[in-house]
């Protein structure tokens, strides 16, 4: 079994199994997938490389809106503007956070700085988004109801297995969380 | 907002504002744009707390204050400064996780942790 993440001398350590590490891994590179996008043909290199995309739309997946948000609530124009100049970045940020986490899975032992627990929370917490949509979370108590099903044993179907790994992501994400806190007191 | 104006500002003067912001964020109420955390049912109370601590530098007490009005209330408006400024934060937010827009200041009497008017 996993262990909670725990701020020590070693800084901020938990434990996987190879199995849980397997599952996370998959969970990560799903992310991944989503945010990558096919290279355009024809694509302004220049405005590529200033992080511009001028031909981004607001994402159709429930989940990936829910990564890239409108950043205005009642101007879908304006929201479009600020897509443009700043998506393809939040994106790229985002892989890397992903990345970085799926690639610290190849040992059992997880050994993190305050920098890459950050970094770490990210991908995790944008992996339990993900799951949320899939698992049609939409307030408190559909959370509630997740969060009751605990037992593995419960796990028939594609949705209560689901449930169970969320449950799972949240768990490790309330750990880590914990030990961030716990290096940034002992920090100041 | 064109792109050229965006991507005007040189690097130091954009870190020179981000750290402004972070300070001076509470003190300014007197321009006219927020940023506005709205509640979700799947972000941890304790990781919006943290991202608060730590990426606007609030003290613990006032991080978990924001939190909760975020949780109970639906919506709290975190930050404020121009517009330039909040679309950073929400750059930084959405990085997180967190679900963050921008919205004009309606008159200037709100503030961050006294609770935000709710809009349409």
């Amino acid at each position: 079994m996993a262990k909670a993440f725990k701020y020590g001398l070693k800084g901020i350590t938990g434990y996987l199994e190879p199995a849980e590490r397997d599952l996370l891994r998959g969970l990560l590179d799903d992310v991944i997938s989503m945010l990558e996008q096919d290279v355009r043909e024809n694509e302004d290199p220049l405005a590529a490389l200033i992080g511009l995309d001028m031909d981004v739309k607001q994402p159709s997946d429930r989940a990936l809106l829910r990564l890239l948000p409108n950043v205005m609530k009642d101007d879908d124009g304006g929201s479009l503007e600020f897509r443009q100049l700043t998506e393809r970045s939040v994106r790229e940020n985002k892989i890397g956070a992903l990345k970085a986490a799926a690639m610290g899975l190849d040992k059992d032992d997880l050994v993190l700085t305050p920098e890459s627990a950050t970094r770490w929370s990210m991908a995790l917490n944008d992996v339990r988004l993900v799951l949320a949509e899939r698992l049609d979370i939409r307030d408190e108590a559909d959370a509630e109801h997740i969060h009751s099903m605990q037992d593995w044993s419960q796990a028939e179907d594609v949705e209560s297995y689901l449930a169970l790994v969320y449950n799972f992501t949240t768990w490790l994400q309330e750990s880590l969380v914990q030990a961030m806190m716990a290096a940034r007191q002992a920090k100041s | 907002m064109s792109p050229s104006v965006a991507y005007g500002t040189d690097i130091d003067e954009r870190t020179k504002a981000a750290e402004q912001s972070a300070t001076d964020v509470l003190s300014a109420p007197d321009i006219p744009w927020n940023l506005v955390i709205w509640n979700d049912p799947v972000n941890l109370m304790s990781y919006v707390s943290f991202v608060f601590q730590s990426y606007f530098g609030y003290s613990e007490s006032k991080a978990h204050k924001l939190m909760m009005e975020v949780h109970k209330k639906g919506r709290s408006i975190v930050a404020h400064g121009s517009k330039e400024q909040v679309e950073q934060h929400a750059v930084a937010m959405h990085g997180f996780g967190l679900w963050a827009t921008v919205e004009k200041a309606a008159n200037g009497n709100e503030t961050p942790g006294k609770g935000g008017r709710q809009r349409g």
